[in-house]
């Protein structure tokens, strides 16, 4: 009960003397307690009874006086000093104990009981050492008592007031100093506790920080798989915030941004008990991650959970996925002309073209033996290629020509500036607000388109412009101001390792292969190229496209018939 | 006897030159068409005995001109053989066409395929 601590309690600086004061309280209120009991004793003796005993107002006086000395020592107790308290409470305690009994008594034996409580209680409410002056006290008090009662003091009054004053000393001055050691004990304890914790904060808020400040998202999942800490990279790609995901069951947040097979992938990789791989790829929504994972361990060994971090590998799979169409378009590419020059052999050998020397014969052997060696080399090229990176595969979604156009625009629009070109775009009015189709593609092809256009144009312009062909087809144009392409090259163009003559590759550069990957996907899209051109006037590509994709299966490069294409020509040769 | 017809239809102009020659060889007298809608046309005014069909065509798709040869009845004894690089495209086309190729073709086994079709042959084709 709130009200009695209220009551004992001292509230002092120093805990010594909050304690003895309180200890005193104590002392004191149950002796208020009692006294009240006995004055209600006397009250009601007096009332019961028809013939009180006769000193029944002293016993009410000294009922009520012992009252008024308790209220005075707490009183002090309280609100002033402790030990005059003490002292008071002593002394009215010795008083009162002598006036309990006869002289006689007193002085021949009781006096042992009686007066060793005051021995004790001004041991623990003033000092250790008032135990003995407290045994002194009362000694000369019982030789004062005898001397005026005319008694024989007992001889073992004082050596045994002494001892019973010794043990108190002993005991409350251990008591004490236990009490002090303690409390010194505490105090190092707490310095050590607040050190720890100072430097645990340190290196959390350093950990925080790190975590903080790291671009990777992280987050530790405990043994049941669900998420710990999380941090704040998280969400920028992972979409929910790391407040989300913390708490949460991973598989959950997983279902909306991740098809089911890279769920199971992913499921499999968090919770695996082996050693990981090194790390999974897999598709969040529109993002490629990469996430990589290590099991989290205590000292002991014990495995308390998993680490995985995250990491934004969109731009890298765009880069192996541009690399992987390259190749296998350019592999593709290397064939065709190959097969021409295989066949031309063929033909010439199998006297087409009129009869052979034998010397001509043997030379055919040697061509088809080598392009046949080189077709060879091609095909494994195509072939590493599509293990790589498995088929090419369109990725038709649903775009605004508005935004494919703008895209490449603010890609392109330094270098057009750079070179002191101007750069319009257009979007006839009848275009649809969407189209369907491989939106990267489409912006991987226009990118090309303006690239080569700049490149070969001094002065003037370059524009792009989306607009409908017909009913059943858009278009995509770019025309620039530029060089032209003379009329007989311009079939070539679109043929791998190819430009118009080997001294404007000098000049602006390139490989001429773009093209020829162009018109691959071009075909892939179902639709076809054209282009108008005239020498010194300027050129325009035109990508014609379909307004319904055709369906998209996987679309693998030529398959390698390796039987029809590898067979090593018989030839009659020496 | 007169030499049976062939039409050859490719864009690639390599290409288109080896299938003719190949068809030569075996006997007929060919005709290249480099694009779809030229094919389409060539085919309303004449009937071939064999068509080589190229898939990948600029503004109509070889699979139009097949649904042609294969729908209209004065074609119908025409036989076609379909050569295309992306073998996955033929797939679907067994039943309509009478051979299928895969590029790269060789001279010297479209010259004795294109044999055993013609009329000529001395035995049946297929």
């Amino acid at each position: 009960m709130n009200w009695i601590n209220q009551l004992i309690n001292v509230p002092t600086i120093d805990p010594d003397d909050a304690r003895r004061r309180k200890l005193l309280n104590i002392i004191v209120l149950g002796m208020f307690a009692l006294d009240v009991l006995g004055i209600f004793g006397i009250i009601v003796v007096d009332i019961i009874d028809a013939s009180p005993p006769e000193n029944i107002t002293s016993l009410y006086i000294s009922a009520i006086t012992v009252l008024a000395g308790i209220v005075i020592t707490y009183l002090i107790n309280r609100y002033w000093i402790s030990w005059v308290a003490g002292v008071l409470f002593v002394t009215l305690f010795i008083i009162a104990v002598s006036q309990s009994d006869t002289p006689a008594e007193l002085v021949q034996g009781r006096a042992m009981i009686t007066f060793v409580p005051a021995v004790i209680i001004a041991s623990v409410v003033l000092r250790p050492y008032a135990a003995f002056i407290v045994a002194i006290v009362v000694n000369v008090l019982l030789l004062i008592i005898g001397l005026n009662a005319q008694l024989e003091p007992d001889p073992f009054a004082v050596p045994i007031f002494l001892g019973i004053a010794l043990a108190t000393w002993l005991a409350t001055r251990t008591m004490e100093r236990a009490i002090g050691d303690l409390r010194l004990l505490n105090l190092e304890l707490e310095d050590r506790v607040r050190d720890r914790t100072r430097e645990l904060a340190e290196s959390l808020s350093k950990t925080e920080a790190i975590l903080d400040s790291t671009a990777d998202g992280i987050i530790v999942f405990d043994n049941t798989g669900k998420a710990t800490v999380a941090n704040p990279a998280v969400s920028g790609l992972l979409v929910h915030r790391a407040e989300e995901i913390v708490g949460s069951d991973f598989e959950a947040l997983m279902s909306n941004a991740v098809s089911t097979e890279d769920k199971g992938l992913i499921s499999g990789f968090l919770h695996s008990q082996e050693a990981p791989e090194a790390s999974v790829k897999f598709q969040w929504g529109k993002k490629t991650l990469s996430a990589s994972a290590a099991p989290v361990h205590l000292e002991s060994g014990e495995e308390i959970g998993t680490v995985a971090v995250f990491r934004d590998f969109t731009r890298e799979a765009e880069i192996d996925r541009m690399k992987s169409t390259f190749v296998s378009i350019a592999s593709h590419e290397l064939r065709t002309p190959l097969n021409a020059i295989m066949g031309y052999t063929e033909m010439l050998n199998e006297g087409v073209y009129g009869p052979l020397t034998e010397q001509q014969r043997g030379a055919m052997g040697r061509l088809l033996a080598n392009s046949s060696h080189m077709l060879g080399l091609v095909n494994n090229l195509l072939d590493r290629a599509r293990i790589e990176a498995g088929t090419i595969k369109l990725n038709i979604g649903d775009f605004a020509p508005s935004k494919l156009i703008d895209g490449v625009k603010g890609v392109m629009d330094m270098m057009a500036h750079n070179k002191g070109l101007e750069l319009t775009t257009n979007v006839a009015n009848d275009v649809p607000s969407t189209l369907q189709g491989d939106w990267q593609r489409l912006h991987q092809i226009l990118i090309n388109f303006a690239n080569n256009a700049i490149k070969f144009t001094q002065e003037g312009s370059v524009n792009i412009r989306i607009y409908m062909h017909d009913a059943d087809h858009w278009a995509l144009a770019v025309a620039d101001t530029g060089i032209g392409i003379p009329e007989d090259a311009q079939q070539y163009i679109f043929e791998p390792f190819r430009q118009v003559d080997d001294s404007a590759t000098r000049e602006y550069g390139g490989a001429g292969l773009g093209l020829s990957i162009v018109k691959q996907l071009v075909t892939m899209m179902g639709g076809w190229i054209e282009l108008e051109s005239e020498e010194g006037k300027g050129s325009t590509f035109i990508v014609i496209l379909p307004l319904i994709p055709p369906e998209t299966e996987e679309f693998t490069l030529g398959e390698t018939d390796l039987a029809v294409s590898d067979v090593v020509h018989q030839t009659e040769t020496e | 006897m007169d030499k049976p017809i062939a039409l050859v239809v490719e864009d690639e102009y390599d290409i288109s030159l080896i299938f003719a020659r190949a068809l030569q060889a075996a006997g007929y007298d060919t005709e290249i068409v480099r694009s779809g809608d030229t094919a389409l046309t060539w085919l309303r005014a004449a009937t071939p005995n064999l068509v080589i069909l190229d898939l990948q065509l600029p503004r109509v798709p070889g699979t139009k001109i097949l649904h042609y040869i294969r729908t209209e009845p004065r074609l119908a004894e025409t036989s076609v053989i379909v050569a295309t690089a992306y073998s996955n495209m033929a797939a679907g086309l067994q039943d309509r066409a009478d051979w299928i190729l895969i590029k790269p073709v060789n001279f010297g086994q479209l010259r004795d395929l294109a044999k055993r079709f013609s009329p000529n042959a001395p035995g049946d084709a297929d």
